[in-house]
This record gives C-alpha cells, structure tokens and sequence, in this order.
C-alpha cells in the first residue's frame, strides 16, 4: 500500500525524460499550432448556437454548421502545413489551455497534445467529417428536424476532435463521452420510432460497460503514476521493468475493455448493428469512419502501457482475430446494406485491432488502414445512402439488384470502394490490409499461423460477402416493386461521394510512396523492427491473399449475379441462420447479464417490497387525491421499517461475531 | 447471592416483562400502563445499583411526566383506545420479531455475559455520587446540558408549529 | 476506570471566537422565535427570511474568520473543556479543525439556499410549500379555515436555522454525549418540518411520524452503543477511545465490536445507509420539495462530518474490529440504492434513491482510511449538496393544477416547452451521474482513486463496485433526460411556474456550482484537502 500520488509526485520528472522514446518530445505550442483549440471550439460553437438558437436558426442553421465544420478543417491543415515544415522530431507540440485540476500535488492542465498520430485523425475527422455535413444537407434536406440533426452532427465533430486531441487520459474520456452522447442522440434521431429508440438505448448500455473499463484504467493510472496526463503516464509506463506486470495488465484489459465498447469489438459488438437505425450520413461519419475507430486510437496512443503488459496485448490481438472474422460471418447472412455494411465495418475495425496489438509492427498499418477504411466505408455508407434515397428508403438487397444502370454515379463510386475493400492492387485497401496480414505473419511459434491465418481467411470471406453486397444491389436481375423509380441522387450527395471515392482509389497508393505514411508516424508509434520477416515469404502470401480474393468474388458472382437471387430469404444452413441472428450475440447477452440483472433487482425489489412502490406506480394513484388511494402509496408500515433495520443490525452484528 | 443481587433479579425481571407486554398488548391504555410499570422498575433498578439521583430522576421523568403525558393525550384526542383488528400487527410480522428480538437478545448475551467475571464494581462506596455528577454536568457537560434546552426550545416550538388550530376566530391566528 | 469528573469543579475554557459560528446561527433562531411572537403578521415572513439568510451569512463570515485567524491566534484545536490539573487528563466537547470548520462553512452556505428556496411564496402570504396548520386532518374544516384566516407557517425559519445549528455541532463535537445530543437537535426540527407540506397533507404526515419512529428508534441504538463504549473504555471522549484501544484493556474487549458498531447505526441511519435506509424515500417524498432539497444536502453532509470524526479520531485505532461491518454497509448501501432507483417511477423517490446510492459512494471514501479520503469526502459532500438543493428546486417548480408533479410520465416532453428548465435539470442529472465537466465526476474520481489507493484490496473491491454502481445509476438518469427531451408531452401537460427571485438564485447558483466544480475543481479541491487533518 502506498500514499498515492504524493509520493509518486517527485518522481515525475524523471521519467518524463524516459518518455521521448516513444512519444516524442512534445514541445509547447508555437505558431498556428497554438490556435488548436479551434478544432474544437468551431464545431462546438456551430452545435450550441443551433440548439439554443432554436427555430430562428432553421434556415440557415444547417449552412452554417457545414461551413463551420469546413473551418476546423481549413485551421487542421493549416497546422498540418505547419508540421509539415518542421523537423520530424520537433512535430509534436503541446498546448496548454488551462490549469484543470491541482489539488495538493496532482496538477492537471486540460491542453492537447498535437502530434503526427492526432494530426492524422485530424485531418479525416474535419475532411470526411464535412463531406458528411454536405452530404446531408441533401440527405436530409425534407427532414423537418434538420436543425437538431446538424447540431448533433457539430457536437460529434466537436468532441471526437477533443478525444484525438486530448492530452490526457481524462480530457480523452471527456472527449469519450461526448462523442458517445453524440452517437447516442444520433442513432435516437428518428425516436418516433420505438425500435430506433431501443436501438440508441442499446448502444447506450453497451458503451457503460465500455465505459466502465475506461473509468477503472483511469484510476489505475492515477495511483500507480499518479497522473494521468498521456506524458507522465505513457512516459512511466514505458521506463517500468517487468515489476509490475499485474498492474500493468489490468490497466491494459482495462483500457482494452473500453476500446472494445467504443469499437464494438468482441464481445462488446453487439450495439453497432442495431445503430444502423440513425440516418445514413451518421452512420457513414460515426459508425463507420471515425468514432468507432477510437477504440484503435487509444490502443495505439497507450501503446507503451502494453508493451509493457504482453498479456494485455496478446488479448488485444485475440479480440481483433474474433471480431474480424465474426463480422466478417455475420456480414455474409445480413440482406440489408446497412446492417452488412455494418458488420463488414466490425469485421474491418477487428483488422486493425490485430494490426495495434502487434506492437510496432502494426501500429502504423493499423493507424494506416484506419485512414484508407474511413475513405472506403464512408463512401459505401454514402453509396448506401444514394440508393435508399432512390429506392424509397428499402434497405433489403433482396429488392435491389440492376441498380447500375439507373445509379452510375453511385455505382462506379461503391464500386471503387469495393475494390478498395477487397484489397485489389492498386486501390487503397491493398496497401493497408494487406500490410496488416502480412505483419500477422510476423512472430514466433504458433501466433503467425493462427493471427496470420485469421487475417487471411477473414480476406476471403470479405471479398466474399462485399462482392455479394455489390452484386446484389447493382447487378443481376431487377427484382424492384412496381412503384420504385430509382434514380440518381442529387450533385450536393453525388459529390461528396466521388471526393470519397477518388480517396478509395488512391489514397493508399499515394501514401504508401516512399513509406510516407509509417515514416510520418515512426516518432509516435517507434520504428518498424529490423529483421522482422513474415514466416510465410511475401510474394507467395501476396498471391495467396489475391487468389482467396479471387475465389470470394467468383463465388459471390456465381451465387449473386449469374444465378437469380429469391426475393425472400431462404431458410439457409444452420450457420447462415446463426449468422443472421449475429451469431446469438444478443441471446448470449441476454443470458449472461440481464437475466442476472433483472433477477437481481427483483429480488431486491421483493427484499424492499414496502418501500418501493414499483407495484402501485400508476398516474392515477399519484393524481387521484383520496385518501384510500394515497395511503396506499406509502405501503410501509413504520413497525416493518424498524424491522428491517433490526434485521440489518443482528444480521451484520452477528456475521463479525461469528467471523471474531 | 446477596439481597441487593435477589432484589436488582426481581426488579429486572418486572422491568423486562413489562416492557414486553407493553409492547404485546392490543390495548393501547394498558400498553401505557404497562410501561408505567416498566420504567418504574428501571427505577428500583438504579436505585439498587446505589445511584439515587438517577433513580428519582426515572421516576419523576419518565413515571410522574411521560407516561402521564400519555395518558394526557389519550384521552384528550378521543382516539380509539380498544384493539383494532386493521392496524394491527399480522402473525407473520409478530413471529419474526420474536426471532429478531430473540436474536438480538442472544446475541447480546453472548457478547455481554462473558464479560460479567470481570466488571466488579463496589457498590457500597459509588464512585459517582450526586455531587460528582452535579459536577460533572455543570462542567464537562454543560455544553451539551446547555444544548439539551435548546432542544427542547425546538420541541416547544415544533409542537406549536404543527398542531395550531386556527378555528373559527377569523384575525391573529397565531 | 477513569472518573467521569475531576475532584474539583473546574470550569471549561471556551474560545467563544472558535465557536462565533455555532453562536451566530443559534442566536439568529432565537430571535427568529422572538419575532414570531412579536413582529406583526404580514411583515414576520420578510423578517424571518432576511433574518436567517443574514444570520447564516454572518457565520459564514465567522467560519472565514475562524479558519483564516488574520491575527494568528490559533482558534482551531480543541476547546469547550479542560485539562484536569492533577491528572493532565483532558476533557474537550469541541474539536474546531479543518473538517469541522470546512463542514460547518459547507452547510450554512447549502442552508442559505435551502432557506432561499423554502421561503418561495408564489405571490401568497406564507412560504408556499408549507401548511399553515399541521396537525389538522387532510381536507378538514379546521384546515380550510386556517387557509381562509391567512395564518401562515413562518416557524419554519427558526426551525430551520435550528437544524442548521444542530447540523453544525454535529460534525464538531468531540465526544459521544455530545454528538448524541446535536443529533437530537438537528433531527427533531427535521421531524417537524418533514410533516408540514401544503399538500399532499396525509403523504406528509405520515413520512414525519415514520422518521420521527425510526429516528428515534436508530436513536436508541446509538445510546445503546454509546454506552457500550463507555463500558469499554470507561470515558466517551474521543481522545480517551482512541487510546483506550490502543493500550487495550482486555477484559472489556468484548464491547468494542457491538459498541463500535452500533454507534455507527445510528449515524448511518441519518445519511440513509442500507439496511437503515427504509424511510428516505417515503420522507423524501412526502416533506415538503424545498425541506427535502435541505434534507439530503445539508443533513448528509453533518451526518458523514460525524462519521469521519468518529472513523479517524475515536475509533480509529479500532478500525480493524468494525471496518467489516461498515464495508458491508456501503456494498448494500450501493448496490441497493442504483439497483431500486431503475424501478422508481416518481421523481421525488428516485432522487432518494439516488441519494442512497451517493451516501453508498461517499462511503467508499471514508473507508480510504487516510487524509486523501477525507479531502475526497468533503469534497463529494459540498458538490452534491449544491446540486441536489437545485435539483429539488427545480422538482418544486414544475406543477400541475397547483400541486407539484412528480410523477415521472409528467414530466415527459418538459424539454421541448421549458428547455431551460429542463436543461438545468438534465445537466444536474449528469451531474449525478458523472458524467466528466461536472462536479459529480470529479467527487467521484476523488472518492474512488482515494479508495483504490489506500484501502487496499477492500478498498479497490468498494471502488470496482462503486464503478458498477454508477454505471447501473446513469440508466436512470439518462432516462429522466430522454424522458424530458425525447418523449411527447402528455395532453394534460404539466407546467413550470415561474418562481421567485430567491429560488431562482438558488437553483441558478446550485446549478453553476455544479458546473464550475466540474470544470475547475481546483480551488475547492486543494481547500478540501488542506482541511482534511483532524485534531485530537
């Protein structure tokens, strides 16, 4: 048992020193990089002037938030222009806003901490983020509560870019609950609808339990380094020996667990298909390109806590090898394009989660196949988004099918994402996934081949189900109702589309030329080890990927355009079945923690019987004013009360009895 | 045995008893009866422990005071003094709280009897006498002496706050 | 045995700057008694009100005074007794220090808003949450005549101010005796004014009669242990306990356990621990809104002031005999109070349960055994005070056919009609649930790093279910929030009246204080964790 931080508190400094390893010396702030709280500031102002400026702002109001939203941007590149001007080691710059917190010898400044790795997300926030706020504007153009939905949409930009900023753990975990509250009021956006509502609340509870994590790695940190701003924390974490292995695995598993909820990975993953039921343009920016993917970034940014928890980061592999190849199952039985693409999103983000639990080998791709996803999945959730818009709202595939002639601006732009997807040279996709299951390959003993193995056959089963998607929707026979006239989306939603697309196409390529993107990150997440050789040689692994690739999609090809696909799902096998049900997940649920729950507080509930008036509750025994009625309200007598308290009092006096 | 012993046996067991039935009866005048007896005894308790002052302050407190104040209010409220099957206590509710009041009791016994071997206290030369205990209250204790009329000041006023009538005399109500 | 009293009389020392405070707020409640028996009818509510607030403000100016001493003469320390000349053995009823200070300051600012919000009149005479007669039956001739003649319910304010004073000794007194008796004092105004709501008369009246009860039933156990640990180490004084067990005499030791334990019961009772928890619902209920809002934060606050003197300066020495039994206390504490506030369907019963669950979590905090728990203690205390005297506030506003809706399906679609209200309302929620950049996280991060710290294994166990607890608790207020903005207003919907300037400030400064201890902690932190060493 120790004091706490008191004792701890001298000790800082020296560590900080040990910190430059690994993050970097982060200097303070000059120049524009200085003006960062802008990021934040802008988006959250646009989201505070719409929800308090009510009906007045309605006309404009949604105008103005896409230009704000532009404007953090605009002030991200600028900074990243910036950085781009300095030396690689003197890139990361902190800024200081305001003392938070000093309480005897804990002192916390509420600052952020610009760096490559947050610069990165950045830049696909801001970008991807106001082509989302354009493409609403035509999404959403009818919706009578376009003002809220764009309020929402500032507020999430707002606190998503405070959670990448942060400079510590516990600005982060504010940032964490922003974006959280974001997603929640976004996915709840049609609440007319009570499935809607019940999926917002679902996602709700799924992030507590993420959240939990987060809260308990929080206190960890602070009493074992007794800080937990990323420098002191990361910097310490980094110096330590093999002492503390213990603690050093619980704060993993623990940040761990909340990344899971965040990033809907195994076995928190439940929420992210029922989220689906938020419009498409938050699903595309929240649920596929950016907040979901905050589960990879704090891996990677606590990189140090597990490397020095091997434990920990053993299980972070293990979870992404689950959840991509579970996403990746489920994706194949899903016939509606949200909930596919959905599933596809889990299967991609399990990839990356691989990819950060590898350690230095892997950060980077993760970081990497991060950036090229959030180009891709936006852009298929927006091609999604295209066509519900021109098939009145139907979102099972079973009713798509020939949807390339009548949508080819749509279909050209989803089919670069597919490409991408699938990993085809030269799309994006290729440059980053299959640098993930290559450095799954990486290792010693029997980790390669399983990780390795998951990550390769989770591509084929990818190019599978993606192709199935694609066909079913653009190719093969029509199989649309009489009244459904599809047609072209307007140029505010084709745009942002193509912008998306062109991104898919050759993001990858581009910053893969000379190793830009890993060099760019190296001063964050360390050098890529020498000598590190894949156990399977690369070209014969490069082939063995394509020619999975290839088999997925003739598969999909032969089942999904030559042959005719049934307007009603078949019965199907009993996996395809499973599947369909997300593999039990939510029976599992169920079964392991609300039965408990629900006994739980029943039987509390019968334990406090009279005082809980749970049984009467109704409106008309509150209201009604009689007497009878409000007697029976209160249905505790006095006399069973102090029973209770009798109770309580031999029943504990007489355990410590006992037990003395 | 002594007498002082056989006597505090035979005041205790009325004072314990009594207690109980002042808490069993159905009959709200007898309940108060009861407890007449009961705190009388508790008197007779002190009394036989050498402790006067307390002793007489029992009686005249609780005995000529409270327990008349009861009665006081009894009859002035006109409240149905007889058993009342609605209110009263179900079987179940009884039977448990003989279990936890034997518990208690049990438990009690157990942690306190062992201890009875050690605690000798001469009884015939008191430590504490009226004087000491005069001492005691006007020195250390007068802060919280002082307190007490504050509480009852509160009680005063509590009293009047709750149950003033304003009946058919329209103007200064108060 | 050690004597109760010295040989000779000796007379008691008392600082009486130390205890201006103390003094202050009794003499302001007994001239409040003064002026209901004098000042005329229509002026006596402007008089008690403005009387009471400058009182309280006059002791916290005295509370400043004290901690701050400009001229160095060093009022904190013990006071109110003496040392015996020939045995060296001292005997003090105060201990003026930082905790009892930083309490005694906490309250009477939380009291000034409680009285601010008690004394909300809606235009009419007499303070509009209170029954002008008592004791007269629900509906009645009597009643509706005392309503007719305009008679008014200004003892409220004395009584008040009662309270408070009793709720000031609490935490300061330095022995058993004396905590009994401020208990006493703080409690019977509490009794009162519980029973005295303007409507919903019965509901009222039998919350009082049910704490007045089980008050003085959690009373008779704390004498009962009182006497216990007399019979143990022979003196009720803190300092004397403390060493009684440190040199341990054994033949008594049997006491100590039931003792201990049993004068825990009684204080636990009063913050609303489990298994002693039964009436805060049904009194939180049932009292009238602005007396509940002063219950729950003032009354707290006094009741774990007591508790940490007793943990750290009377038995501390003897934490290991009872520490068992209060950890099970808190476990119940927690657990029950998040669980059965997700089955509440009124909001007045639901903000009880969550303060069973907050005193479950302060718990933890006392259970850190050390200075860091303490500051966190205080801290938790002061914050929740202030957002739960808004919050009550805030309950007390929104009606229905001029009687207060507490229903919770009235209160749906509030946010869309009265987006203010309700957004003070929803951020105070948040606020209960800890949710970061408000003052509830910061006491919650404070109480469980601090328990994580230095409890050890138990106190980590505490600290994970505390985590749990809380998480369970955001449901419920996440749902009162969807409730107000999301959900559609009932067609007979409810109403916010407009309220004073006095309840306004109350619940706009509640509210701000909310959120500034969330965004900037600092200073109330490090005040906190400056006060936290006891004296013995």
């Amino acid at each position: 048992m120790h004091t706490g931080m008191g004792s701890l508190a001298h000790t800082v400094g020296t560590y900080a020193a040990g910190l430059a390893a690994h993050e970097g010396e982060a200097h303070a702030a000059t120049g524009f990089t200085a003006y960062a709280w802008l990021l934040v500031a802008l988006p959250l102002a646009g989201a505070t002037m719409l929800l308090l400026g009510g009906r007045r702002t309605d006309k404009f109001g949604p105008v103005v938030a896409t230009a704000l939203s532009w404007a953090a941007f605009v002030v991200g590149a600028i900074i990243f222009v910036e950085m781009l001007g300095r030396g690689a080691d003197s890139r990361a710059q902190n800024v200081t806003l305001y003392e938070w917190v000093t309480a005897g010898t804990f002192k916390l400044s509420a600052g952020m901490l610009v760096d490559q790795l947050s610069m990165v997300f950045v830049l696909l926030v801001t970008f991807v983020g106001s082509l989302i706020h354009v493409y609403s504007l035509g999404y959403m153009e009818h919706d009578p509560d376009k003002r809220r939905f764009f309020a929402y949409l500032n507020l999430f930009v707002g606190a998503m870019l405070l959670l990448v900023l942060a400079n510590s753990y516990l600005l982060l975990y504010v940032g964490w609950e922003g974006v959280g509250l974001a997603s929640y009021l976004l996915i709840g956006f049609w609440n007319w609808n009570p499935a809607y509502a019940t999926a917002a609340n679902k996602a709700f509870v799924v992030n507590r339990v993420g959240d939990f994590g987060l809260t308990v790695a929080l206190m960890l940190m602070f009493f074992h380094f007794g800080a937990v701003d990323f420098q002191t924390v990361l910097g310490k974490s980094a110096a330590l020996t093999g002492a503390n292995q213990g603690f050093m695995t619980a704060m993993g598993l623990m940040l761990l667990l909340g990344a899971c909820g965040k990033s809907a990975q195994f076995p928190l993953q439940s929420w992210l298909g029922d989220a689906m039921a938020g419009p498409t343009p938050v699903s595309a920016l929240i649920h596929a390109a950016t907040m979901v993917t905050a589960g990879v970034y704090l891996i990677v940014r606590s990189a140090p806590i597990f490397e020095a928890a091997p434990t920990a980061q053993l299980v972070v592999v293990i979870v992404g090898a689950i959840t991509l190849l579970f996403g990746a199952i489920v994706g194949c039985a899903k016939d509606d394009i949200k909930k596919a693409l959905a599933a596809s999103t889990m299967s991609q983000i399990g990839y990356m989660m691989l990819a950060a639990g590898l350690g230095p080998v892997g950060y980077a791709f993760a970081i990497f196949h991060l950036l090229t996803h959030g180009f891709f999945k936006a852009g298929m959730f927006l091609g999604a988004g295209s066509v519900m818009h021109g098939m009145n709202d139907k979102v099972d595939m079973r009713r798509f099918g020939g949807l390339s002639g009548a949508m080819k601006i749509t279909w050209a732009t989803f089919g670069l994402g597919w490409l991408a997807i699938l990993g085809v040279p030269p799309f994006s996709g290729y440059w980053s996934k299959d640098k993930i299951i290559e450095a799954a390959f990486i290792g010693e003993g029997w980790r390669p081949w399983v990780f390795g193995g998951a990550a390769l056959i989770g591509a084929g089963i990818t190019a599978f189900y993606m192709s199935r998607l694609f066909f079913m929707t653009f190719h093969g026979k029509k199989r649309w109702d009489a009244d459904d006239h599809p047609h072209e989306s307007p140029r505010i939603m084709t745009v942002p589309m193509i912008v998306l697309a062109v991104g898919s196409a050759f993001l990858g390529l581009i910053l893969s030329w000379n190793d830009m993107f890993v060099s760019w990150l190296e001063p964050v997440t360390g050098a890529e080890p020498e000598g590190a050789h894949p156990v399977v040689p690369v070209p014969l692994l490069l082939t063995l990927t394509l020619l999975l690739v290839a088999g997925g999609v003739f598969l999909a090809w032969m089942r999904y355009w030559r042959d005719d696909v049934p307007v009603t799902a078949p019965a199907g096998s009993l996996v395809t079945q499973a599947a369909r049900k997300d593999l039990y997940q939510d029976q599992v649920n169920e079964a392991l923690l609300m039965r408990p729950g629900i006994h739980l507080t029943r039987s509390l509930v019968f334990a406090d019987s009279k005082g809980v008036d749970g049984a009467v509750g109704g409106l008309a025994a509150l209201v009604g004013g009689t007497s009878s009625r409000l007697r029976k309200l209160q249905n505790g007598f006095a006399r069973s009360y102090a029973l209770t308290m009798l109770a309580g009092v031999v029943a504990i006096l007489g355990a410590l009895w006992v037990i003395s | 045995m002594t007498t002082r012993d056989l006597v505090f046996v035979v005041v205790g067991t009325i004072t314990a008893v009594s207690a109980l039935l002042a808490v069993t009866t159905r009959h709200v005048v007898h309940a108060a009866l009861w407890l007449l007896v009961s705190l009388g005894s508790l008197a007779g308790c002190y009394l036989v422990l050498g402790q006067e002052l307390v002793g007489l302050v029992q009686l005249l407190v609780y005995v000529g005071a409270i327990v008349v104040l009861v009665l006081f209010a009894l009859m002035l409220t006109r409240a149905p003094i007889g058993p009342q099957s609605e209110i009263s206590t179900p079987a179940w509710q009884r039977a448990l709280a003989v279990v936890l009041g034997g518990a208690t009791s049990a438990l009690l016994a157990a942690l306190l009897l062992p201890l009875l071997a050690s605690a000798q206290v001469d009884l015939d030369r008191p430590e504490t006498g009226t004087t000491q205990i005069a001492q005691a209250v006007f020195g250390t204790w007068v802060w919280p002496f002082e307190l007490l009329s504050v509480l009852l000041l509160v009680a005063l006023i509590g009293a009047f706050a709750v149950s003033r009538l304003v009946l058919h005399r329209e103007g200064e109500a108060a | 045995m050690t004597a109760v009293a010295p040989a000779a009389f000796q007379q008691s020392n008392v600082d009486y700057v130390a205890i201006l405070p103390m003094l202050i707020v009794a003499s302001a409640a007994l001239v409040g008694v003064l002026v209901e028996a004098f000042a005329p009818r229509r002026r006596r509510h402007v008089i008690q009100v403005s009387l009471a607030v400058v009182g309280l403000l006059a002791a916290f100016a005295a509370v400043v005074w004290v901690a701050v001493d400009p001229n160095k003469v060093g009022h904190k320390g013990l006071t109110m007794g003496f040392t015996d000349g020939t045995t060296n053995h001292s005997v003090f009823a105060l201990a003026i220090d930082g905790p009892a200070l930083f309490m005694q300051g906490s309250i009477v600012l939380m009291g000034v808003l409680g009285i601010l919000t008690m004394a909300e009149r809606f235009g009419g005479v007499g303070p509009d949450a209170f029954t002008p007669s008592g004791a007269s039956t629900p509906g009645s001739a009597s009643e509706s005549a005392a309503a007719r003649a305009g008679a008014l319910t200004s003892e409220v304010f004395p009584l008040t101010m009662f309270a408070i004073f009793g709720m000031m000794i609490f935490p300061t007194t330095n022995d058993l005796i004396g905590m009994f008796v401020a208990l006493e004092v703080l409690s019977l105004p509490l009794y009162i004014l519980s029973g005295l709501a303007r409507r919903r008369r019965l509901l009222s009246q039998e919350a009082s009669l049910k704490y007045f009860l089980l008050g003085a039933f959690s009373s008779a156990f704390f004498l009962f242990g009182t006497a216990l640990l007399y019979g143990y180490a022979g003196s009720v004084y803190f300092g004397d306990l403390s060493k009684a067990v440190a040199t341990g005499p054994l033949a008594m030791n049997g006491l100590l356990l039931p003792g201990a334990f049993l004068v825990f019961v009684g204080l636990l009772f009063k913050v609303g621990a489990v298994p002693f928890h039964a009436w805060t619902p049904d009194v939180y209920q049932g009292a009238p809104t602005p007396v509940t809002g002063f219950m729950a934060a003032c009354t707290k606050a006094a009741a774990f002031g007591a508790i940490l003197r007793l943990a750290y300066v009377g038995l501390d020495t003897a934490r290991w005999e009872w520490t068992n039994a209060v950890v099970i206390v808190a476990i119940l504490t927690m657990v029950v109070g998040s669980v059965l506030s997700v089955t509440q369907t009124d909001m007045k019963r639901l903000l009880a349960y969550s303060s069973i669950a907050h005193a479950g979590f302060i718990l933890v905090g006392v259970l850190a055994f050390d200075r860091k728990g303490v500051g966190a203690v205080l801290f938790y205390l002061v914050a929740y005070g202030f957002s739960t005297i808004a919050a009550f506030g805030i309950v007390s506003l929104v009606r229905q056919n001029g009687g207060e809706a507490t229903h919770l399906s009235q209160w749906a679609g509030l946010g869309k009609r009265y987006p203010l209200t309700a957004g003070a309302f929803a951020f105070l929620m948040l606020a209960f649930a800890g949710i970061p950049l408000t003052s509830g996280f910061v006491s919650k991060f404070g109480v469980f790093s601090a328990a994580i710290g230095t409890g050890g294994a138990t106190g980590t166990t505490l600290a994970v279910i505390g985590v749990v607890c809380s998480a369970i608790t955001v449901f419920v207020y996440a749902r009162v929030i969807v409730l107000m903005f999301f959900s559609d207003a009932p067609d007979d919907a409810v109403e916010v009246v407009t309220p004073s300037m006095a309840t306004t400030f109350s619940i706009a400064i509640g509210t701000l204080i909310t959120l500034a201890l969330g965004v900037l902690p600092s200073s109330l932190l490090d005040l906190a964790d400056r006060a936290s060493q006891f004296v013995r």
